[in-house]
């Protein structure tokens, strides 16, 4: 899951000289994921995981970074 | 000549077609041109904390003509379809000393001169020498570049590295060219349909005004620190994480309609761009690489706070999840064989006749310089000033930098009453800082 949310992060949201150095607690917001991405990436995420994320759990703790995204989607899924 | 020289450079460089949204921006500043104004010339300002070292910046704008020959070139159409034809024409950093502490008015005389009919400049760099630092105005013409790429070109004047940018491929046909045919005829349907939508609601508009001798003239609010943060954190309460831009956008159609628009119709409709452009990536510089989105809502939405916020961050939702984002590719890509007037009429205005745009909108988002500033200088501050077509005649720009918001607004002289645009910002900032009655 990780590793297709970082692939769609870093090929269409954010550049960065080195993706495979970007670590899984690394922070997104401090890399430039802004408000349109967030939403692109949350539109993303409900297709390919077939999970439907609630617009309430948008928060930046939640979206920080790859491991909290994967946390995020999996509590969806077992909702 | 020097073999490596701008001119010879540009002289190999060959003619660089329009990318598609080059074109519908071309499509305004031809608008914008008919009307009698200057055409759709950009301004990006840095509030420079010290006078940078001028020689040494136009060392960088030798460099930006080597390396990018589309900086200093002439518009030409070949057949259907529009050119960049690089001419190698030096461009010099153009200085100007303010001697009565009014810089903003040198800004305001450089947008408001006619350009020159022999070859006009897609591009000019001034300084504007205060008695402590000064303003750097980056003027250029919209289908050269959109203003991320502004940003770009400012972050090459002033970067250690500048080999890290370099010229690439417009997005907007790399993002084409991985579709089938169908994909393409698909979305193109789709886009037709949401333009259709967009266009059910009649614009409420700032002025009533469609010609008439026009000056620009813009006015900047900025917030401190202080009321960014909370401007930040009640957006992220209001429409959420993903919704900053919409809550601006909301925020700016209630202090239109309560400080009573001047065209009141049925609501409002705000375009703005969705940016192929990835964050903090040093390409493209130049062209323009963007989509169209479409925040509207009826007057009587506007009228509730709570209930605008959810309908513009649902309507926002549901545009991504339908993917017409993407839509609008076919669309522009289609467009582009259309000649500027037909294209206003078939893809840009309201089936009426009408405008669509209650306002022009562009949000740049949180732009960082780092410790080293701009060439060693600190970057106390920014705004982004554009022409616009009349109607709508108002613009409102968005940019942060430092943890500063700055607001500034476009707007076209006489057409849009000033007293009017006044009570607006007022009530943007009672809007934003939520401290409404």
């Amino acid at each position: 899951m990780k590793a297709a949310l970082k692939k769609f992060i870093f090929a269409e949201l954010i550049y960065h000289e080195a993706p495979d150095r970007f670590g899984e607690d690394d922070d997104l917001l401090e890399a430039g994921l802004d408000s349109m991405g967030i939403m692109r990436l949350i539109m993303f995420a409900e297709k390919e995981f077939g999970v439907t994320l609630p617009d309430t759990e948008i928060e930046p703790d939640n979206v920080r970074s790859l491991n909290a995204l994967e946390k995020w989607i999996q509590q969806a899924r077992s909702a | 000549m020097d073999p490596a020289s701008p001119k010879r450079l540009s002289e190999e460089a060959g003619p660089i077609r329009f990318n598609p949204a080059d074109y519908f921006t071309f499509v305004l500043d031809q608008e914008i041109r008919d009307a009698g104004m200057p055409g759709g010339y950009c301004g990006f300002v840095l509030e420079l904390g010290g006078e940078p070292d001028l020689e040494s910046l136009q060392r960088r704008l030798d460099l930006l003509l080597e390396r990018f020959p589309r900086a200093s070139a002439r518009l030409e159409k070949r057949g259907k379809r529009y050119f960049w034809i690089p001419t190698g024409r030096r461009i010099l950093l153009e200085r100007h000393r303010c001697s009565d502490g009014d810089s903003l008015r040198i800004i305001l005389e450089i947008f408001n001169r006619k350009p020159s009919s022999v070859e006009p400049m897609p591009l000019s760099l001034h300084w504007i020498a205060g008695e402590v630092g000064g303003l750097l105005l980056l003027n250029w013409i919209h289908p050269l570049l959109d203003a991320r790429g502004g940003k770009i070109l400012l972050d090459f004047l002033g970067s250690n590295q500048p080999e890290a940018f370099r010229e690439s491929p417009s997005l907007i046909e790399e993002k084409l060219s991985q579709w089938s045919l169908w994909k393409k005829i698909r979305f193109f349907f789709k886009a037709k349909s949401h333009n259709e939508q967009a266009n059910s609601l009649d614009s409420s508009l700032p002025t009533a005004a469609e010609q008439g001798k026009q000056s620009l003239r813009f006015k900047v609010r900025r917030y401190d620190a202080a009321e960014t943060q909370r401007i930040s954190r009640l957006a992220q309460q209001t429409t959420g994480l993903a919704g900053k831009t919409l809550y601006y956008i909301g925020c700016f159609m209630r202090a239109m309609e309560q400080a009573q628009v001047p065209v009141a119709k049925e609501g409002y409709c705000v375009p703005y761009a969705f940016n192929l452009r990835r964050q903090n990536a040093p390409t493209p510089v130049f062209g323009n690489h963007v989509s169209c989105l479409f925040a509207r809502a009826t007057r009587s939405q506007v009228g509730d706070r709570d209930g605008l916020f959810a309908h513009l961050l649902a309507q926002y939702r549901q545009t991504v999840q339908e993917e017409l984002d993407f839509a609008y590719l076919p669309l522009m890509w289609l467009g582009q064989w259309l000649s500027p007037a037909r294209y206003a009429k078939l893809l840009r205005k309201q089936k009426s006749g009408g405008e669509l745009s209650s306002a022009w909108f562009s949000d740049i988002g949180d732009l960082r310089w780092g410790k080293e500033g701009f060439l060693g200088v600190p970057v106390d501050g920014l705004f982004t000033l554009c022409w616009m077509t009349l109607p709508p005649g108002l613009a409102l720009l968005i940019g942060q930098s430092n943890g500063q918001l700055t607001l500034s607004y476009s707007y076209l002289h006489p057409a849009v009453d000033e007293s009017w645009l006044e009570r607006v910002m007022k009530r943007m900032d009672a809007e934003l800082l939520e401290t409404v009655a």
